[in-house]
């Protein structure tokens, strides 16, 4: 009884065993959607051979001196920094994007790397001692160091995991305690910028709506007359970068930021996806009987599509077990969270709750039509090594806070 | 500054409702699709989905010289299971119609099972038109069993050089791993001779049809009336160098005889026919190959699947002696006034037999009678290293790199190898036997053809090859291939000498005057590869017209004995058929129709 006692003290069974049942659904989906297809039917051996990897690096993760992160932070993300530069020049093109560096016939997307990398930097900036969350320079140099990556994505070009980038600056923003202000400040001029791509009315109205918020917050006037400046000018920025690109890359932008525009290219995938999970009614067709999947309506759909096959075959009752089990692990890591006093480590939590979370929302509203196709995969269910290897790690570094959470408290 | 705000209960309560919020809209909307809208979604399902089908390209087609075709295509029947809709109660009827044996279906359906069930299984190829018949007749009676239309490889010529041409076969999952972009399971690929080594210009480009299917695959129409379809484009068809009535003379020579032929046109290189006997049907490998038949063509002891012109080795006997008398001539070591005196042998630390007493013998009429003193005593005064050189010149114990893998290069010995294997001082009576093409020297049929080819046509030839090039689709036009060219480099005396002595053979008073013809000068040489496992293999090689050769043959006839007797006889209807098919040349009305309808 007291080993047992022990164990539960040391290690939090509460994160790593759903991590380990969705894994286990995420290997069912890959295998039922890749069984029939040649060209990909060895994925679901590769993807056993990533898990147990994954496996072996959370235990050396979570076994870690907890400090450890703290000192990596700063190198860990200007490495991860260097990473996304070289894929610009020596990166592999896949599917329309040069994301991949290739070791050998291996694959790894720094991408990943560098989700962790600009968590750590951030948290190790904004838990200074002298840190103030309002202030015109923590703001700015938390920014750079979250916008710096996403540049460098944006250029392979990877529209889905820069979002996730921005979700992760404003849930650490958030949580670092930035007043709703501040927010307004860091958020508008973004919200300017996208409104200006899409066309004068759009830029003008969006200025009008800062106006109104600029009203409401009643700041003096030359702070507000110098907000609205930034963010006229920021318009007038995007618009005139967006000119500078070609056709091309301007279509690209365009139909990532209004789906509407490209309703074929990835219409065809989200209709499929919406049949074969509707069809999968309240208990499924059963494993390996699903029309949609072992026809293969949905392209590549062990990837961002894995959840489809869910849907398909084990029903509604299969598709809300998997959401609750993902319900269970965010509000245990949320917990986790709150209860770490130390700045740093708690920064860190919400950083990675922060991942799981953007892909969550993103990739299943995009399954189930409610969200534009966005190519980012289910955390722990989808197909991809890069992206499993990164979220057992952050998962890792949960557990290891979780061990040594008495230090801190 | 720390602000009372960080990781606060009201941010965190925040947060908890976004997670629970976005769940529940999720929930919600699983709820919506999987249980309110099922049915909707359902009937989606098993209707308008749209699904490509490949559509396979023609394989490209062979023709000979003359534009005959040599291998083409038909349409055979292919017997389909579709397991998610199929009864196993329906086994032993249709085990009994395609005459397969008992457990058959039901170990093929085993085999698949780590498939979908609605994956069709292709149960048996080329069924037969009665089987189709009364697939149709009971289909309503036969759920889940169908048949497609596959084309399958057809030999219309009458010709079979087998072992050229190759066949296809369904592609290995190591070759498909490989080239996962351009092939699917169950694709044909080429899997030796010329079907292998021409795949890439055989096989075509696959194209694409959309089609709308409901979840059984059933098709229910055209996708976009078939606006986004991608035609298939047909394979390149070949040229050959084979002359088809020279090919089937040569094959019909060969019943019920071990051995092989090669005929090349010195002047281009290309190989105007090629026989390696006992042969196998290519028919029986074109679609499905019986399991007796396979059994049977396994375990023949003749081993007929084995190309004996290019992967058989032999010694060339006295066939090589054209090399000795070149080499010495061309080194200046001899001229046509240098003679030797034949008492019948040759003593060197033995007694080397001749097979006569020829007296005073030059180099021309040593070639004639065939006389082995003088070339006894010609390779000592060349030497190993020499011998070896020019022996290579002439491409004699290696590869030719002919367009199919399947060769081997033989073996020729020099100086280094008896040292290595007796020492500093090796026996040099060994090289008495190398000088009349005995003992430790081997070549293939290909390369004796080669070599006689070189002879033919003093000293030079593009690589020998049987693809002269392939049709263009679009323009019909032949796109010719570049072969290398072959230069021995030696002087144009020494193949006068030579030929001469060739000539003589069949013309004056040698070894093969009972070819003589009366309107052909065939030039050759006999030779007889001694034989230590049975009796004697006959060889003869030859060219012709000797004023200006245009065809050179080499054949091999295993187990006969003297060349002079069994093997000459085969060159020489060869070479007439050859030489014979020039007459009138153009084609005939027929044949031209024929050609413009392959086109």
């Amino acid at each position: 009884m007291r080993i047992d006692y022990n164990i539960k003290d040391k290690f939090d069974f509460g994160l790593f065993l759903p991590a380990l049942v969705l894994l286990g659904f995420g290997l069912a989906a890959i295998y039922s959607s890749t069984v029939n297809n040649i060209l990909a039917h060895e994925n679901f051996q590769r993807q056993i051979v990533w898990g147990v990897i994954a496996l072996i690096l959370f235990f050396i993760t979570y076994s870690l001196p907890t400090n450890f992160f703290k000192t990596i932070a700063i190198p860990g993300y200007l490495i991860s920094l260097g990473l996304l530069l070289a894929v610009l020049v020596i990166g592999k093109h896949v599917s329309g994007s040069k994301s991949w560096i290739m070791i050998g016939s291996m694959g790894f997307q720094p991408s990943e790397l560098a989700k962790i990398g600009t968590i750590l930097a951030i948290a190790a900036y904004l838990s200074r001692n002298n840190s103030n969350i309002d202030s015109f320079k923590d703001i700015l140099v938390t920014l750079a160091i979250g916008i710096t990556p996403i540049l460098l994505i944006l250029l392979e070009p990877d529209m889905g995991t820069s979002i996730v980038f921005i979700g992760i600056i404003l849930m650490m923003f958030f949580w670092k305690g930035i007043s709703s202000f501040s927010l307004f400040v860091v958020l508008s001029p973004a919200f300017v910028a996208i409104a200006a791509i899409f066309g004068l009315i759009y830029f003008i109205l969006a200025l009008i709506l800062v106006l109104v918020f600029l009203f409401i917050f009643k700041r003096n006037l030359f702070f507000s007359a110098s907000i609205f400046a930034f963010n006229l000018s920021s318009g007038f920025f995007a618009d005139y970068i967006f000119r500078a690109l070609s056709p091309h890359q301007q279509k690209r932008i365009q139909s990532f930021l209004d789906p509407m525009a490209d309703p074929l290219g990835s219409g065809y995938n989200t209709i499929q996806a919406k049949v074969a999970i509707g069809s999968g009614g309240l208990t499924g067709k059963g494993f390996l009987a699903g029309n949609q999947t072992q026809l293969q309506f949905i392209p590549e759909q062990w990837t961002d599509f894995a959840y489809c096959v869910i849907g398909e075959e084990f029903g509604f009752i299969g598709s809300i077990i998997v959401l609750g089990i993902f319900l269970f692990l965010f509000l245990r890591i949320l917990k986790l969270t709150h209860n770490t006093k130390d700045e740093f480590l708690s920064l860190v939590s919400i950083g990675i709750l922060s991942v799981y979370l953007v892909h969550f929302i993103i990739n299943l509203g995009m399954v189930v039509g409610i969200l534009p196709v966005i190519g980012i995969p289910l955390p722990f269910i989808s197909y991809g090594g890069s992206s499993l290897l990164l979220n057992i790690f952050m998962l890792g570094i949960l557990a290891n806070f979780y061990r040594t959470r008495k230090n801190y408290t | 500054m720390k602000t009372d705000n960080f990781g606060s209960l009201k941010r965190k309560t925040i947060i908890y409702f976004v997670i629970v919020t976005s769940v529940i809209i999720l929930t919600g909307r699983l709820f919506q699709m999987q249980i309110l809208h099922r049915v909707d979604y359902e009937i989606k399902s098993s209707d308008n989905s749209i699904k490509s089908l490949e559509l396979e390209p023609l394989r490209g087609v062979f023709y000979d010289r003359n534009y005959k075709v040599l291998v083409s295509n038909i349409p055979a029947y292919t017997l389909r299971i579709t397991p998610a809709y199929y009864d196993t109660s329906l086994n032993k009827i249709i085990e009994t119609v395609i005459d397969a044996e008992s457990g058959y279906i039901k170990n093929l359906l085993y085999l698949n099972r780590i498939y979908s069930k609605y994956l069709a299984i292709k149960i048996r190829r080329d069924i037969d038109f009665k089987t189709v018949a009364w697939l149709e007749e009971n289909s309503e009676h036969l759920p889940g069993v169908d048949y497609i239309i596959e084309m399958q490889r057809y030999y219309p010529a009458g010709v079979m050089p087998s072992h050229a041409f190759g066949y296809t076969k369904e592609i290995s999952p190591d070759h498909l791993e490989k080239e996962k972009d351009n092939y699917k399971l169950g694709d044909y690929v080429g899997h030796n001779g010329l079907e292998k080594t021409y795949e890439k210009l055989l096989r075509g480009t696959k194209g694409y049809h959309y089609v709308l299917v409901d979840s059984r695959r059933k098709q229910i129409g055209k996708y976009l009336n078939g606006a986004d379809d991608v035609l298939p484009i047909k394979g390149n068809d070949l040229v050959l160098g084979i002359e088809a009535s020279t090919q089937k003379v040569a094959e019909e020579e060969f019943t019920g005889k071990r051995g092989a032929l090669v005929a090349i046109d010195p002047t281009s290189g290309e190989i105007i026919a090629m026989v390696s006997s006992p042969s196998y049907d290519l028919n029986q490998f074109s679609f499905f190959t019986s399991k007796d038949y396979l059994e049977n063509v396994y375990k023949d002891p003749e081993k007929p699947l084995f190309n004996r012109a290019t992967m058989s080795v032999n010694p060339p006997g006295s066939t090589i002696k054209m090399l000795e008398a070149i080499t010495a001539l061309d080194l200046g070591l001899i001229n046509t006034s240098y003679t030797i005196f034949c008492g019948g042998g040759f003593t060197y630390g033995r007694f080397f037999k001749c097979h006569g007493s020829h007296g005073t013998v030059n180099v021309v009429t040593a070639i004639e009678k065939s006389c082995n003193t003088f070339f006894y005593k010609l390779i000592y005064k060349i030497g190993m290293d020499r011998w070896k050189e020019y022996a290579t010149r002439f491409g004699l114990g290696q590869k030719t790199s002919i367009d199919i893998t399947e060769e081997v290069s033989g073996f020729i010995p020099d100086e280094n190898y008896y040292k290595k294997r007796y020492g500093e001082n090796w026996p040099k009576s060994i090289m008495a036997s190398l000088g009349i093409g005995q003992g430790e020297v081997s070549v293939t049929s290909l390369q004796l053809a080669q070599y006689v080819a070189l002879i033919a046509n003093n000293g030079k030839m593009k690589t020998p090859h049987f693809v002269r090039g392939y049709i263009e689709n679009e323009s019909g036009k032949l796109v010719s291939f570049d072969y290398k060219e072959i230069n021995t480099n030696i002087s144009q005396a020494a193949f006068d000498v030579v030929k001469k002595g060739m000539f003589l053979v069949v013309n004056g008073h040698g070894t093969a005057t009972h070819i003589r013809l009366p309107d052909i000068e065939i030039a050759g040489k006999t030779g007889t590869a001694q034989n230590p496992h049975g009796e004697d293999h006959a060889w003869f090689v030859g060219f012709a017209p000797y004023e200006n050769p245009q065809i050179a043959v080499a054949v091999l006839v295993e187990n006969v004995g003297f060349g002079g007797t069994h093997a000459a006889p085969i060159a020489k209807k060869v070479i007439q058929t050859y030489l014979n098919s020039f007459k009138g040349e153009g084609k005939t009305l027929k044949e031209e129709i024929a050609i413009l309808k392959n086109n």
